[in-house]
């Protein structure tokens, strides 16, 4: 294998449209998945026979069979990895990759780096979120897009926006509706009160056609649809979970369910990822992970990661020029974001003391409140071990963030500690670090 | 079903190009063993992220069972004797 001018990290639409992009632009790019295949998070593709039961909308289709077909034009010039994992960039400044496959990590050297790794579902912690059978919404959904199959017993979706709608329509094609949506905001009422919010939602006619698709779906099955309510805590039966619920009037209910989904927003996938510049190579993020923009905005970020990389190591090559409409396209996606969130705003609750805060470590809030004396991030994470276990802070550190805000302290994970930021990104089998290699 | 892995040495049968996740999901195999702080190791984000669902294959590497595609005969166990034992430091 030969070194690539440009490495590409992360094979969904924001990375794939790069990686085009580069090829087109004369460049030869090394494309690295993690999974065992490209599609990211919007396109994860079904393994079964024949067609997926469930009703992918025909835009997202579309979409995914244009990249397909660029990638295959690309021929060598894009070299595709998957089961590689991107784990960060070593003292020598080689970007490593734990290729699974080959049972190895390697150290590449590129010219510039596209990082386009997505984006992370936000779960506020609550008493027994880290029981299992609770799962992400997101994750539930991929799952059910691998295999066409629901999973089996009562199932209850609470969250935020509009993927609890889609998984729960998705459920229902699959044949197991979901007992009832929660959505913790109350977008009707928002609507009355944020007309221009509404409106702003409305633009979009492709979403609103998709939404319309699930709401009818999901009004077939006869799914309740309910806002203002939140799942405050689960515990564990012998058979399933108990779930108890509170709308914003201070009703309550419980549920009994052999599976449970949460989900409470999506955030850029970012910590721990290298800085812009890391000796004299541009490191350039795209999609979701640069900025959570949804899945079509993510393959116009991927071609302008792509020429801003081809403007800095071609410059005296034909610039590509970006379509006219590419910033209108990107404001518009902006648009329908803070629309989003304007319309499922909700107010998180408090935090209580047992309740699990980082789950790598098993840490509770009451560890956290223990720590009282520690004033820096560094210390919280030194001292204490929050955002120190093996999914590094990517799911606790904006709860450990609010958490010692409320305390007056201040835990910026925006600041870069040399001690604490480390490489791997992923744990990493000693075996395969020892079977180390340059490309 | 086109193969066979094993979970805890029984055997769990897996559809070509699935995950370990989702084969242990259809078998019923929500909880993937003992974590750290008393909890438990299991399927969450489906991702990467979280590293919830990770669990040790052949006895050796952590792997994510929501990535790592299922594989004819791989033995799975859960990965907390191997977490304590290599530490994450
Ligand atoms: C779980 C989930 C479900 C979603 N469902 C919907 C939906 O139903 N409808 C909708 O419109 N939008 C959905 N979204 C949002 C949508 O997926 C994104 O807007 C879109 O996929 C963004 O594309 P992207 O290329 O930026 O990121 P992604 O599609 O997330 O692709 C990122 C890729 O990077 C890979 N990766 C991550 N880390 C590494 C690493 N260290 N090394 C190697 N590879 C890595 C991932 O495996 C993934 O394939 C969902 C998002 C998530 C997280
Ligand atoms: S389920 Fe989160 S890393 Fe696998």
């Amino acid at each position: 294998m030969s070194e690539p001018d440009v490495l590409v990290v992360g094979g969904g639409p924001a990375g794939v449209a790069a990686a085009i992009e580069l090829a087109q632009l004369g460049l030869t790019v090394t494309l690295a998945e993690q999974g065992s295949r490209l599609g990211g998070a919007i396109h994860r593709q079904y393994v079964g026979q024949g067609e997926s039961p469930l009703a992918i909308p025909g835009r997202h289709r579309r979409h995914w069979q244009g990249l397909a077909l660029g990638l295959a034009n690309a021929g060598e010039r894009i070299r595709v990895m998957v089961e590689a994992v991107f784990l960060g960039v070593d003292g020598d400044s080689r970007f490593l990759l734990d290729d699974r496959r080959a049972g190895k990590v390697i150290g590449l050297s590129p010219k510039a780096v596209v990082l386009a790794v997505g984006a992370i579902e936000r779960i506020v912690p609550r008493p027994g979120w880290e029981l299992p059978g609770v799962t992400t919404a997101g994750g539930m959904q991929l799952q059910l897009k691998e295999t066409g199959e629901a999973p089996t017993g009562a199932i209850l979706i609470a969250g935020n926006g509009p993927l609890p709608l889609a998984l729960g329509a998705q459920l229902a094609a699959a044949g197991n509706p979901p007992l009832a949506i929660l959505e913790r905001g109350e977008p009707w009422r928002a609507a009355l009160r944020h007309p221009a919010a509404a409106v702003a939602g409305l633009r979009s006619p492709a979403h609103v056609a998709e939404a319309a698709g699930y709401a009818l779906r999901l009004a077939r099955a006869g799914v309740p649809y309910r806002s203002g309510w939140s799942v405050t805590a689960i515990e564990a039966l012998r058979q399933g979970l108990l779930v108890s619920c509170q709308h914003v009037s201070g009703r309550t209910m419980q549920h009994r369910v052999a599976h449970l989904a949460l989900h409470d927003g999506l955030a850029t996938n970012s910590s721990g990822l290298p800085a812009p510049v890391v000796d004299g190579v541009a490191i350039v993020r795209a999609g979701d992970c640069r900025e959570v923009l949804g899945a079509d905005a993510a393959i116009s970020d991927g071609l302008r990661a792509a020429r801003t990389i081809a403007r800095q190591l071609c410059p005296a090559a034909p610039q590509r020029e970006l379509a006219r409409d590419f910033e209108r396209e990107l404001a518009a996606a902006r648009r329908m974001q803070r629309s989003i969130q304007t319309l499922c705003r909700a107010a998180d609750w408090p935090i209580a003391p047992d309740t699990v805060v980082c789950r790598c470590e098993g840490l509770r809030r009451s560890d956290l409140d223990s720590l009282q004396g520690a004033s820096s991030a560094r210390e919280i994470r030194l001292l204490g071990r929050f955002g120190m276990g093996a999914c590094q802070g990517r799911s606790c550190l904006a709860s450990v963030k609010a958490i010692t805000a409320e305390a007056g302290a201040s835990f910026d994970i925006t600041v870069a500690d040399p001690v604490v930021q480390r490489w791997p990104l992923r744990p990493v089998s000693v075996v395969a670090l020892a079977a180390f290699s340059d490309v | 079903m086109s193969g066979t892995l094993y979970w805890m040495g029984d055997a769990v049968a897996f559809r070509a190009g699935e995950t370990v996740a989702a084969a242990l999901r259809r078998s019923g195999i929500d909880d993937f063993g003992p974590a750290l702080g008393e909890l438990r190791a299991r399927y969450f984000c489906g991702i990467g992220s979280c590293q919830a669902c990770l669990v040790s294959l052949n006895g050796d590497s952590l792997i994510e069972a929501c990535l790592t595609p299922a594989r004819e005969g791989m033995r799975l166990s859960a990965a907390l004797p191997l977490a304590e034992e290599h530490g994450h430091e």
